[in-house]
């Protein structure tokens, strides 16, 4: 917990006390009858494009007929209603949806959405949106104090002209995925678990020879993936990147500060070689480039599968899940082994800050009103409200916490998918709040959050930089054929059909001669630019 | 064989001698005659309307948006708005290997998915000619529409699953062989193979019903006399349904070169891996993730002129060499 929540916290110590006089009885309405909140005096409406992968429309479910009861709370708070105007109802794709908004020209006041960032950032400073930075200065305290406590993040949301153009979805929390093995699997054959990347290799062998489903067959799947990227993180056992991000093969920033992408680096080349070693042992799924996204489901549920790396939330779920099926199942969460250097590494963790969110476009006769409605999202009952959904409805403010009601806690249907339908957790900009996902994170998952707690595992994050135009046109030159070569290779060698360290000098002068050094100088350029 | 006689075709051959005749008598100025031809057959074109508005609408207004290949492109400035900048894209495309590897291989998929595919309807279509018992022939065909109703991803999902190393039918089925198992899937030299495979099987028997219709068209007549004079049923279809349907078969095939660089791409994206795309990358694809992903609607714009003027190219020779030699053409 950093200061930041403190404050909150006592904020809202002193917030329930005043509603505890006011009266918790109202359900439905919020409970909130002080107009501190209020921005205008006459009613205000302003139109919104929201978009994101669970709703396309500013309504429940995406039903723009039906409000977000916190969308009518906000409503009596603010003085500010939104009404819709979302494109793309009829696409799930968010680039899509938002290229259709912008095609027309005719902007709603406020675009939001999921992966708003680089469109907004790209056409904002041709006029399309807002510029922030004063706005924010001026009119959004909550938004300035949330920068003045997160450094670094207002110049990782900046366009390159150095203004920044929207309000970010910014998550809480700090793990996202995990290693996770079978420790019945570790205890019927007596081993323990393994501590470095030797042990790793001598349990994943074990898994693979000894029978430990029982079957009587060498059917066993030591190591497997969800997505065939995963198995590019083991390649951190020998000391390599993979990514720089929670997105897959992504640049990364070294410890000297440069920028660097991790398959063209000596680390990459013997890793590589390690980990098609294991591969050709068949220590890895072998299937793993095609089983997709049900192998999870798949290996686990008939007893296969060994070992993974997955999220802590739904990995954790196996244990109830498969306990009546398989006698004894128990797939924990361990420490990542440590690497060939002694380190012990987990590369993935939660960005602190998403390309979602939302922006004010130049359409918005009313930037001031907007840039105080986004602020009241950062305060914290609107916190709350973005969090939780309405007081009083589904959660009760206890001790000074937020905590959900049981009947929320124990719907069959998840609390994030409750939190869709009630406008909450949506993808409006705001501060995420941990404890929203604590609540219902189950004990398996939290112990195992709780021991990743308790070593420095998480490396430093590129948050992505944003190009001019000169450096935009270098990158969609060079980058997307570069990445197709690299990733060609990379599934040659794993697969065999290639000797990483024979054609490793071959591979950087393929690299070179296709634009990578370009690349990487506007990558660096652009970089220096924002974070400097 | 017996097939009854269509009252309604010898009519319309009637009526279109008549109208021929009727034409040849009037000799009146060209609007007037225009005029009156519209006054008697506005039926007609009242019926062309919906087409003529559909090509319109989704063809050629389109056609506006094409001068995005030639321009840095915003969506946000539109397309009147953006810069001329010549043919910069054209330049891109072409100094890219992997453009010119995806050229390779669209037109090697197309070729091959021309050679085997294209004869795979017409000869299901004879084969459903000959069946003589109804339920049967009924049931067959039902089997054969079948995998073109079900969407690409599922098929897909069929696909890897029968290729997969551990589980699939294919290894399986090698395995009782004493061969090892092949993880086709990320082999570069069965992709083509795979997929072209996969096509005839999902798109054949829908295509054969074109030429049904041309077989059900063949007076049967011809059949009556040819089994008068002895004739054989292999004889018949020989000499009689295929050079019958030979014309629609040229048609086809016309249309067919016509669409050749338009691989079914959503396909080739769920079946392909880095692995494989040495040989699975196609123009599509290649458009796909350079230009779509990466948001540069301009250079797969001009991709995609590209793609359009190298199928009109083919589309004229096809049809000028079947003018040449088979007089029957699409214009």
């Amino acid at each position: 917990m950093n200061i930041e929540y403190r404050n909150r916290e006592d904020t809202m110590r002193k917030l329930s006390l005043s509603l505890a006089i006011l009266g918790t009885t109202a359900l439905t309405a919020p409970a909130f009858a002080d107009d501190t909140h209020m921005i205008v005096d006459e009613p205000l409406e302003l139109t919104i494009h929201m978009h994101w992968p669970r709703a396309q429309g500013y309504g429940v479910g995406g039903d723009v007929g039906k409000i977000y009861p916190v969308e009518e709370a906000a409503r009596e708070m603010t003085g500010i209603s939104l009404i819709d105007q979302t494109s793309g109802r009829n696409t799930k794709d968010n680039y899509e949806a938002m290229n259709l908004l912008l095609a027309q020209g005719n902007l709603p006041d406020i675009v939001g959405g999921n992966r708003i960032q680089q469109p907004v950032n790209q056409y904002g400073p041709e006029g399309a949106f807002v510029p922030l930075n004063d706005l924010v200065k001026e009119h959004a305290p909550n938004i300035q104090k949330f920068w003045d406590e997160h450094p670094g993040l207002v110049e990782a949301i900046s366009a390159y002209d150095g203004n920044y153009y929207y309000i970010p979805y910014l998550p809480d929390g700090k793990y996202g995925r995990a290693w996770y093995i079978r420790q019945d699997w570790l205890d019927k054959l007596g081993l323990e678990q393994p501590d470095n990347v030797d042990e790793l290799h001598e349990v994943l062998v074990a898994f693979r020879d000894q029978d430990p489903n029982g079957n009587g067959r060498k059917d066993e799947v030591p190591y497997f993936a969800r997505e065939w990227e995963e198995v590019l993180r083991l390649m951190t056992l020998w000391d390599a990147r993979t990514s720089g991000s929670d997105t897959y093969h992504d640049f990364y920033v070294t410890p000297d500060g440069k920028i660097a992408h991790p398959y063209a680096q000596p680390a990459y080349r013997d890793a590589m070689a390690n980990l098609a070693q294991w591969y050709s042992e068949g220590l890895i799924d072998a299937e793993i480039f095609t089983r997709g996204s049900s192998s999870r489901d798949y290996l686990l549920g008939e007893n296969l599968g060994g070992m993974t790396h997955d999220w802590f939330a739904s990995t954790s779920g196996y244990n109830a899940a498969l306990s009546e099926k398989i006698d004894g199942f128990n797939f924990v969460p361990y420490l990542p082994p440590k690497s060939a250097s002694g380190v012990r590494m987990e590369e993935h963790r939660r960005i602190p800050i998403k390309p979602d969110g939302w922006a004010i476009s130049y359409t918005n006769k009313h930037p001031v009103e907007t840039i105080k409605y986004f602020d009241f999202f950062f305060s914290p009952e609107g916190s709350n409200l973005a969090n939780f959904g309405v007081e009083g409805k589904t959660w009760d403010m206890v001790d000074g916490e937020p905590i959900y009601k049981e009947e929320v806690l124990t719907s069959d249907s998840p609390v994030n998918s409750q939190m869709y339908l009630e406008g909450a957790q949506i993808y409006r900009g705001y501060p995420q709040d941990y404890r929203y996902e604590w609540q219902w994170t189950s004990p398996a998952a939290r112990e195992g959050i709780e021991l990743y707690d308790t070593e420095d595992l998480l490396v430093e994050q590129f948050l992505g930089v944003a190009f001019n135009k000169q450096e935009q046109e270098v990158y969609d030159k060079y980058w997307p054929s570069i990445q197709t070569y690299m990733l060609e290779r990379q599934q040659a060698w794993i697969l065999g059909s290639g000797d990483v360290e024979a054609d490793w000098d071959a591979y950087i002068a393929t690299l070179n001669k296709m634009g990578f050094e370009k690349v990487i100088e506007v990558m660096n350029t652009a970089y220096e630019r924002q974070y400097g | 064989m017996t097939r009854e006689q269509d009252p309604t075709v010898g009519q319309t051959e009637t009526l279109v001698v008549e109208a021929r005749e009727a034409q040849r008598h009037r000799k009146v100025g060209q609007l007037e005659r225009v005029g009156d031809h519209l006054k008697r057959e506005w039926q007609l074109y009242v019926m062309l309307i919906p087409t003529i508005l559909w090509l319109l609408v989704f063809l050629y207004k389109p056609m506006y948006g094409l001068q995005i290949a030639f321009k840095d492109y915003s969506i946000f400035r539109g397309v009147a708005g953006s810069p001329w900048i010549g043919l910069e894209h054209f330049q891109t495309l072409f100094g890219n290997d992997q453009f010119i590897r995806a050229l390779k291989n669209t037109i090697i998929i197309s070729f091959y998915g021309l050679i085997f595919g294209f004869p795979m309807p017409i000869i299901l279509a004879l084969m459903f000619n000959e069946i003589l018992v109804q339920t049967f022939k009924k049931t067959a065909q039902t089997i054969v529409y079948l995998p073109h109703f079900v969407s690409s991803v599922i098929i897909a999902g069929i696909v890897i699953t029968a290729f997969s190393p551990s589980a699939g039918i294919v290894n399986t089925f090698l395995g009782w062989f004493g061969m090892e198992s092949i993880y086709f899937l990320t082999k570069p030299e069965w992709f083509r193979p795979i997929f072209v495979g996969t096509g005839i099987w999902q798109e054949a028997g829908f295509q054969s019903i074109v030429y049904l219709a041309a077989i059900a068209g063949v007076s049967p007549t011809l059949y009556e006399s040819a089994v008068v004079d002895g004739a054989s049923r292999w004889q018949m279809m020989w000499k009689i349904t295929v050079p019958s349907i030979l014309p629609t078969i040229i048609i086809m095939l016309i249309i067919r070169i016509g669409n050749m660089l338009e691989v079914s791409f959503e396909m080739i994206i769920l079946l392909y891996q880095p692995a494989t795309y040495s040989t699975a990358d196609v123009v599509n694809t290649f458009i796909y993730r350079q230009g779509i992903q990466g948001g540069q609607y301009d250079l797969a714009a001009a991709a995609g002129l590209f793609n359009a003027v190298v199928a009109f190219v083919l589309v004229m020779t096809a049809n000028t060499i079947s003018k040449r030699y088979s007089r029957t053409s699409l214009w």
